[in-house]
């Protein structure tokens, strides 16, 4: 294997496809960056160049490209709670406040570090495990899913704020979920007949209209909560910080690669997933949404990693783990290549030379992100009432080009609107997305797995993994409820 | 004032002049006036919009020399990109690539642009449909009719939502064979794979090209096939005729013009295509894609009789279902 590793190495040390692999960071950095702009349509658009390419370099660039947008999604989330990819999403609820405190450069620093550290993990594991991990992938069929998307949701409990408020979100994300064509029977959900809501509401104009819009409402609106304009000075390698989040570094790769692997679901339900397991976990969970550095660290750990990990069932059974290595599937398919049990077998060659690629790329983040991000701070100077208008009208674009809709404009500023009057009341706005985006996971594996079973409820409970899964979840929801009021009784015992 | 009056007129003539102009350009000849635009009734990078973007400089050279812009639509199952052909001018100006799914979702009751708005222009691609297992559990199609006889209500077929081409083939199968089987919709052909693949179901209704590579891996095998003939790479694999089922459809991709479209410019768009159907660099990408299996032609009025037959029989196997 590292026989074949350092051939890959050999091959992405020409220089011409050296030259390649850097512009295509360069291309995902921007791609990120901007709101509205995902890794999909990114590789889409650059899909017809890599044709007159050679496979290897044309798989490397898109590989490449794929790798730097979900890195770089994080700038304009910790900058300007404009999530530039659904990947980022999570970051912005440390990021942003850490950037009102006058903490940017620090919390990009963070990013940044985390994203390649979970980026680089994620390639380790890619390689060593492709063979491996496809096969136990295969073990994860609708119950398990389900009892994933369980555990996911239970979070809801321990998340910090009112509870009741955090219950009425998840419902409210649930709720969401339902709208357009069930894909299970075909009937029409809340559509009212109308043609834009038949496939349903999307994640971005939710996630770009809850965050983005209505934070620029806000710094428009409200006056006085102008953030302190200071020098940003971004910090990669900080010990003290390094310490700090170590150990949610590690788990959040984990967590990342494994969920990365898991086919159909993508890198933005890793770093949900790895988020809320970093606020379970810590010790102060009070801290979160309010600036913790390990609020930053978990998401771009994980989001990295799984979208490493996402590339492991593409390789090895042909089957995308996610909505960008979809794309990728095809555009093998266009250069006469099809991923399958076979592919590591007759293309090796290739194989190992994207996987040396994707590694050089974790450094080429570490290396380049600085100037770039540099290009971005500094806009940080510019006056709000000139950004404010830039960043609405990036969303707009960015909305609009997911699906050609000018529905989906006007659905995402509803949902500035929304999100700028639930903000007023302490409403956490992550139970709506974490409703939004396990809520058709949960949903649909539930009936697949009834199904599966002939209707037998028991199903969730012969499978060893799905038990298990379940069993965490009840057991965590039990420990984060019961908590509260063992400690409640000992005050009063000891008042 | 007159000379405003006469401004006014003048323009009024030139706008009339214009309207007749435009109304004889339904004149083949100066097709196409303006640039055209494909609408792909999918999203980005699947197999509906490799085959628009492939198609589209071939089609450019064909004509002669346009311009084209390619837009995907992929909202309701492609019924957003349908629902623009037919309220966009009926000029040919305006093409809509689809697949099967355009009838089979028509039948559904989920798209609400009929056949009587939209008429094909011509099929180019049709995808043999075939029942797959994994070869480990059942060797061949009798083996399993004989697990399904024996085990009514428990055989698990999956395929992509509902009411896709694979839930159509499923559902023509089990009226013609009377097995007692279920079906089991998945958000992609990779899902319902990877579940047969982990042995989570028993089997999969779907077209052939995508899981080529499981067959050379010997993970997966079709049993049945959805065609007149046996198919060559696979002799011993029996077909639904041979079985007295009339199933033969496969997974079309096809383009769709607004059904009011002038007789001439129809027979020019079918040519334009045809030109690149039959041109080398066409066949080498079909060929490449693994869809050479049969033949993907049918012209404009062939097409549209078998639509109009399949969505009869289609909305009576989704009615019942």
């Amino acid at each position: 294997m590292l026989e074949h590793f350092l051939g890959g190495l050999a091959v992405v040390m020409q220089p011409l496809n050296l030259l390649l692999l850097t512009s295509a960071v360069f291309i995902g950095f921007i791609g990120g960056a901007l709101p509205g702009i995902s890794g999909v349509i990114l590789v889409v658009i650059l899909l017809p160049v890599t044709y007159g390419m050679e496979p290897t370099t044309a798989f490397m660039v898109l590989t490449a490209i794929y790798g730097a947008t979900v890195f770089s999604g994080l700038i304009t989330a910790i900058l300007y709670r404009a999530p530039g990819t659904p990947e980022a999403v999570m970051t912005a609820f440390d990021g942003y406040p850490m950037t009102q405190r006058g903490e940017a450069g620090k919390a990009l620093g963070i990013g940044v570090l985390s994203s390649a550290i979970g980026g680089i993990v994620g390639t380790i594991a890619l390689i060593i495990f492709t063979p491996m991990l496809a096969k136990m992938a295969l073990k994860f069929s609708s119950p398990e899913y389900f009892a994933l998307a369980v555990l996911g949701l239970t979070v809801v409990a321990s998340l910090g704020g009112r509870l009741i408020y955090g219950l009425i979100g998840a419902a409210l994300g649930l709720l969401i979920a339902t709208v357009g064509i069930d894909p299970l029977t075909g009937t029409s959900r809340y559509t009212f007949g109308n043609l834009n809501l038949a496939e349903g509401v999307g994640l971005i104009p939710v996630i770009v209209g809850l965050f983005a819009v209505s934070e620029v409402m806000k710094r428009t609106l409200d006056h006085g909560s102008h953030q302190p304009l200071t020098k940003v000075k971004v910090k990669i390698f900080d010990l003290p910080i390094l310490r700090q989040i170590g150990m949610t570094l590690s788990r959040s790769s984990i967590i990342g690669v494994v969920i990365g692997i898991l086919p159909g679901i993508g890198a933005s339900t890793a770093a949900m997933v790895s988020y809320s397991e970093t606020v379970r976990w810590s010790k102060h969970p009070e801290k979160f949404g309010k600036g913790a550095p390990e609020g930053i660290a978990a998401p771009e750990s994980a989001n990295n990693a799984a979208a490493m990990g996402a590339l492991v069932p593409l390789f090895a059974l042909g089957i995308p783990g996610s909505g960008t290595t979809a794309v990728i599937l095809g555009a093998f398919i266009m250069h006469g290549l099809q991923p399958g049990p076979m592919f590591m077998l007759t293309s090796s060659d290739l194989i190992y030379a994207v996987f040396a690629g994707l590694f050089i790329v974790n450094f080429m983040i570490l290396l380049f992100s600085k100037p770039f991000i540099m290009l971005f701070t500094k806009l940080l100077n510019v006056p709000y009432s000139a950004l404010g208008p830039i960043i609405i009208m990036c969303c707009i674009v960015g909305t609009y080009s997911v699906r050609n809709s000018l529905f989906d404009v006007w659905l995402m500023l509803g949902f500035g609107v929304a999100g700028y009057l639930l903000e007023k009341i302490n409403f956490p706005l992550v139970s709506i997305i974490l409703g939004l985006v396990l809520g058709p996971i949960a949903e649909s594996e539930l009936r697949r797995a009834l199904s599966m079973s002939q209707g037998d409820v028991s199903i969730f409970l012969t499978r060893p993994i799905s038990a298990t899964l379940l069993g965490i979840a009840l057991l965590l929801l039990a420990v984060t409820l019961i908590t509260p009021l063992i400690k409640r009784a000992r005050r009063n015992a000891t008042a | 004032m007159p000379i405003t009056h006469s401004i006014k007129y003048a323009t009024l003539a030139f706008a009339l002049l214009g309207v007749a102009t435009g109304a004889s350009a339904s004149d083949a000849d100066d097709f196409p006036s303006k640039p055209i635009q494909f609408l792909v009734a999918a999203g980005a990078g699947g197999g509906t919009d490799n085959f628009a973007r492939v198609v589209r400089p071939m089609f450019e050279e064909a004509l002669g020399g346009a311009r084209i812009t390619v837009v995907n639509l992929p909202a309701a199952s492609g019924a957003l990109a349908h629902q623009r052909t037919a309220t966009s001018a009926a000029d040919g100006h305006t093409l809509d690539f689809a697949s099967t799914t355009l009838v089979t979702s028509l039948a559904a009751g989920q798209n609400p642009v009929g056949l009587d708005q939209v008429t094909p222009v011509a099929r180019m691609q049709s995808d043999v449909m075939a029942l797959f297992v994994n070869p480990e559990r059942f060797p061949d199609f009798e083996s399993f009719v004989q697990y399904a006889e024996e085990n009514p209500g428990k055989v698990t077929v999956g395929g992509t939502h509902t009411a896709s081409p694979d839930h159509v083939a499923f559902l023509s199968l089990r009226d013609a064979s009377g097995l007692d089987m279920n079906f089991i919709p998945y958000d992609s052909t990779g899902n319902a794979t990877a579940n047969v693949l982990g042995g989570n179901i028993d089997a999969t209704t779907t077209s052939l090209s995508p899981l080529l590579s499981y067959i050379e891996a010997g993970q997966m095998m079709p049993i049945l096939v959805f065609s007149d003939e046996r198919l060559e790479d696979y002799p011993d694999v029996p077909t639904t005729v041979e079985n007295d089922w009339d199933l033969t459809d496969g997974n079309d991709r096809a383009i769709f013009v607004h059904a009011d479209t002038p007789a001439p410019i129809l027979q020019r768009l079918e040519d334009a295509f045809k030109t690149v159907y039959d041109s080398e660099d066409y066949q080498s990408y079909a060929e490449r894609v693994n869809l050479d299996y049969r033949e993907g032609w049918m012209g404009s009025d062939e097409y549209r009789q078998r639509l109009e037959n399949n969505y009869e029989l289609y909305s009576r196997l989704l009615k019942n279902d």
